[in-house]
């Protein structure tokens, strides 16, 4: 139990470093950055209790948030995809999973762990980017951004799930 | 009853969901308030040593591109003192009419630099804020202007012992005041998102004789920046919405995707001009 708590914080700590130091400084085009976070929320396994998935959600959130500058935005958006991982997993989890399935390609087929993926980044991408606008008058500027950053986030995601678990 | 508890614990994730949810929404909205939530800002202790560690990396990696742009900013000082150097003498009758380079005011009677290091910086938002690394025990306060070599680039919002966040020009809330070089029209420089070279000012009234490549610089009116600091040139003139003044994109001189050093002007007689405003 501590373990695998251990072990998930240092999968946290190596993406959230890779975020605040790499990915929050490239601009590309001058729109949204890619955002790897979610990745955390998506990859949680089959049976963690709705709670601790919520509290992780917020801690990454918050933590991604103080370094980025962009308080209370990433914590709402995890928040968020936090809610609706256990529930969609379980779902789209094949039907002979075993107790502690972790999300992946292996373990969930290629086609079926690419719809999870698309799912959860564009429920996260549709909340972080109408908080991160609020109030914005330029709707088109908004749409691009999102556009951009999920496209970016979601290439950025794939690759390093290739490098995790490659195929056989 | 115990039915009811079984029920109320089967649906606690939601209430801890609500709850996340405005907690963030908290946060999210407290940010408004820059000085009251500094430290949840990456001005803090934390994040202010992580992103100083980053930028002692990342500011040597680029020490060849910051080299070139310190030897062309030599090149033209230097023709610009020469410039000086032919005029000033064959003109002596004039030499109370010469007036001295914008750059040459900042440092007068009244004036201090502090240089500084931006070790956190932003463009893509909406509201951009950068960090640098002084602080309140190098004399920075809450309400000083940023400037570089090349321009404006934003005032100083929240201060923490030895780091500031600035709120950067490229943000919703900034209002430069400024004026078109030479003459007395003023107005406010704004930048609503977008491209971050581009900003505007409006209410330039119709009458004004205004061409592309006019110089708008600071107007000195806020007591923040001094006045002449450069901001940007006139890339456009439009009609301001209601059709009864002009609006001016302005091309802005500095670039803040691609700085690395600023200096935080220290405005003496501000202090001394706030108070007199008190009384």
């Amino acid at each position: 139990m501590i373990i695998s708590i251990l072990k998930r914080m240092t999968w946290a700590l190596l993406l959230l470093l890779v975020q605040v130091l790499i990915l929050d400084q490239v601009h590309p085009w001058g729109y949204g950055a890619p955002l790897l976070c979610p990745l955390i929320i998506i990859t949680l396994p089959l049976g963690t209790s709705r709670i601790e998935a919520l509290l992780w959600g917020f801690g990454v959130g918050f933590v991604a948030d103080i370094f980025a500058g962009t308080s209370g935005i990433s914590s709402a958006a995890l928040t968020f995809i936090a809610f609706i991982q256990p529930p969609l997993l379980g779902l789209m989890a094949p039907r002979d999973f075993d107790e502690q399935l972790h999300p992946s390609f292996s373990a969930m087929g290629r086609w079926n762990y690419l719809q999870f993926i698309l799912l959860l980044l564009f429920f996260h991408h549709v909340v972080y980017f109408a908080l991160e606008g609020f109030s914005y008058f330029l709707l088109a500027d908004i749409a691009i951004s999102m556009g951009v950053s999920y496209v970016a986030s979601l290439v950025l995601i794939l690759l390093v799930e290739r490098v995790r678990n490659p195929q056989k | 009853m115990h039915d009811f508890i079984d029920r109320i614990i089967a649906y606690v994730h939601w209430v801890l969901f609500l709850f996340l949810e405005a907690l963030s929404g908290f946060l999210l909205f407290q940010y408004n308030h820059y000085q009251g939530s500094i430290w949840f800002t990456q001005a803090n202790t934390v994040s202010g040593i992580v992103h100083e560690w980053e930028s002692g990396i990342l500011s040597y990696l680029r020490m060849p591109a910051e080299n070139a742009a310190l030897v062309r900013r030599n090149i033209i000082l230097q023709h610009n003192l020469n410039v000086l150097r032919h005029t000033v003498p064959t003109q002596p009758s004039q030499g109370e009419a010469f007036s001295p380079s914008p750059s040459g005011e900042l440092e007068g009677c009244c004036l201090s630099l502090i240089p500084a290091r931006i070790i956190d910086n932003s463009v893509r938002k909406r509201d951009n804020m950068l960090v640098i690394d002084v602080g309140s025990e190098d004399g920075v306060a809450p309400e000083m202007g940023v400037v570089s070599g090349s321009g404006v680039v934003g005032i100083v919002s929240g201060v923490t012992p030895h780091h500031a966040l600035v709120m950067s020009i490229l943000n919703s809330h900034s209002s430069i005041s400024c004026r078109l070089r030479g003459t007395e029209y003023f107005g406010y420089m704004k930048w609503t998102g977008g491209n971050p070279l581009r900003a505007y000012m409006d209410d330039v009234p119709r009458h004004a004789h205004i061409k592309k490549g006019d110089v708008i610089e600071t107007s000195g009116f806020s007591n923040v920046f001094p006045a002449g600091i450069f901001l940007g040139k006139v890339a456009e003139i439009k009609n301001s919405s209601d059709g009864l003044a002009y609006e001016l994109e302005i091309l802005l001189g500095t670039d803040l995707a691609n700085l690395r050093h600023v200096n935080v002007i220290n405005n003496f007689s501000k202090a001394e001009l706030d108070s007199l405003m008190a009384q």
